[in-house]
């Protein structure tokens, strides 16, 4: 980017006083001696001068007595019921408050769902699925106990007594 | 400050963010599993209750034994995919494999052996954190209990 | 003495009409060509400044203090003109009789400073050009052609950022000076 470029983007600040003290300073030093970015002011400033005149005269034309007659009259005119419901909808929810209510909506959301999935506190479903057993020819028993949910399985010894010492029998097993 | 913190798109950020963290979080593998193996002996020639147990005493209850003694508490680091042996008493070995965890419950394949018997071999999903009791081997007198835990990692 | 704006709005809060009204009186005028400079045409202009002081009765109790009245009467200006706009169903035709008018009334007031054929060109094709800006681009210029406010002020009005405001006044100039570029 030229020189020139890099300064005519900066003009409009400029001119409306934005720029900090050191780049207004350049801006309008290099302004003052180029015509090209002379002529960019100009075009500015025309532009600004034109609009603001053209909205001037026709805001001088508006009289005061005949605009407050009438904002008096919408104030003391008792309005329908659904425009009052739809004048508060608007105030209640209005674009920037709708547009962060979504997210903390998505973010409530996400908070329950987390939630059901990870109980925090309370009880968790400590209860196991099995999916297959394989006790060898063994019996086996298979459990629920829904006071702490928790699963059992309880291998029954083989009748041949293969569990360790023959004398050391266990018990046949939980009286369920 | 305040306001910039409310600004929507910021928060429309955050919050698609955290969407993402969520389904990651909910659908990803953890790296490994924290297995913890607690053997117990459960016997029925006294009364005594093993004050270390306190914390799984409802669930011993459930077993209708005279009593419960800890004998042993391992804890291991296995990885997915991988599995470590737990030493049993009485020459037993408990070994456990994770398969998967997935809406926060893990899946371990799961095998007991006696020397180089295999006992049983088992296949369960429990909740992360959760347990299991497998049961039943004689062991001095009484049964072992084991509770097989997991957290993931 | 003259009250201040807050000192005014105090007293409406407590009731006073005639406080309200020295409030309408003091900005009627550029609340009007702000959102004149926003609207298409005059009658649709003076209908919302007059709709924006009736809002702003209703809500005068609700205002805090936390910034300036002018700015709060001005959000409540633009967004009301913003949304008479998106509701407006007049058709093009409307549109340059409403320019005719335009100038007519300066003919009428007998004072054309623009008296030169290329000024009026300029003016013709100034109201086409910025009524080709969006509603949000059209608030940036208007603002800060008319009340010379800081950029910080313009976002507060309009609800966004410094760096937005910036930006979109770039672009507006920038599409001003291309659609004017003969008249300029």
């Amino acid at each position: 980017m030229s020189q020139c470029e890099t300064i005519q983007e900066s003009i409009g600040r400029w001119l409306d006083g934005e720029l900090p003290a050191t780049d207004s300073e350049a801006v309008r030093s290099h302004v003052a001696g180029c015509a090209d970015c002379g002529a960019a002011r100009q075009r500015l400033e025309k532009i600004q001068l034109t609009l603001g005149s053209m909205l001037s005269a026709e805001a001088s034309r508006l009289e005061f007595s005949p605009f407050w007659r009438e904002v008096q009259r919408r104030i003391d005119e008792k309005r329908p019921w659904h425009e009052e419901l739809i004048d508060w909808c608007r105030s209640t929810f209005s674009a920037p408050r709708l547009a962060w209510a979504v997210p903390a909506a998505i973010m409530l959301v996400l908070g329950f769902l987390s939630l059901a999935k990870w109980p925090v506190g309370g009880e968790t479903n400590n209860y196991a699925s099995v999916e297959s057993i394989d006790a060898y020819g063994r019996n086996v028993a298979l459990l629920r106990d829904d006071k702490t949910k928790t699963t059992i399985i309880w291998l029954y010894q083989n009748p041949e007594g293969e569990n360790e010492n023959v004398e050391e029998t266990a018990k046949p097993g939980p009286a369920f | 400050m305040l306001k910039k913190l409310l600004n929507p798109v910021l928060l429309f950020s955050l919050a698609f963010l955290a969407v993402a963290g969520w389904l990651s979080a909910a659908e990803n593998t953890p790296q490994a599993v924290q297995v913890t193996i607690r053997t117990i002996l459960a016997g029925d020639k006294s009364d005594e209750f093993d004050p270390k147990l306190k914390g799984m005493e409802q669930q011993l209850k459930a077993l209708n034994h005279r009593s419960y003694r800890a004998l042993k508490d391992e804890t291991q680091t296995v990885p997915w995919q991988g599995s470590k042996a737990f030493e049993i008493p009485g020459g037993r070995s408990l070994t456990i494999a994770p398969q998967e965890f997935q809406d926060n419950r893990i899946g371990l394949k799961v095998r007991l052996t006696h020397g180089d018997k295999p006992l049983i071999d088992t296949t369960v999903k429990i909740a992360n954190k959760g347990n299991f009791i497998l049961g039943g081997p004689a062991h001095e007198g009484g049964s072992l209990v084991l509770s097989i835990s997991a957290a993931v990692q | 003495m003259e009250l201040s704006d807050w000192q005014l709005v105090e007293k409406c809060q407590a009731g006073d009409a005639d406080a309200f009204q020295e409030l309408v009186s003091r900005y009627h005028q550029k609340v009007f060509m702000v959102i004149l400079g926003l609207m298409r045409n005059r009658e649709d202009a003076l209908e919302v400044a007059q709709e924006t002081f009736f809002r702003a009765f209703r809500k005068i109790k609700s205002f805090q203090g936390g910034s300036s009245f002018y700015t709060w009467i001005y959000r409540i200006a633009v967004n009301n003109a913003i949304d008479a706009q998106r509701k407006q169903k007049r058709n093009p035709l409307d549109f340059h009789e409403s320019m005719d008018g335009l100038f007519e009334a300066r003919n009428e007031v007998g004072k054309d400073p623009f008296s030169d054929v290329h000024d009026r060109e300029l003016r013709e094709n100034m109201t086409k050009a910025i009524n080709e800006l969006t509603p949000e681009h059209k608030a940036v210029i208007v603002l800060r052609t008319i009340e010379g406010m800081s950029y910080k002020d313009i976002g507060e009005i309009l609800g966004c950022s410094e760096g937005t405001v910036m930006s979109r006044l770039h672009y507006a100039r920038k599409k001003l000076q291309d659609k004017l570029s003969d008249f300029l």
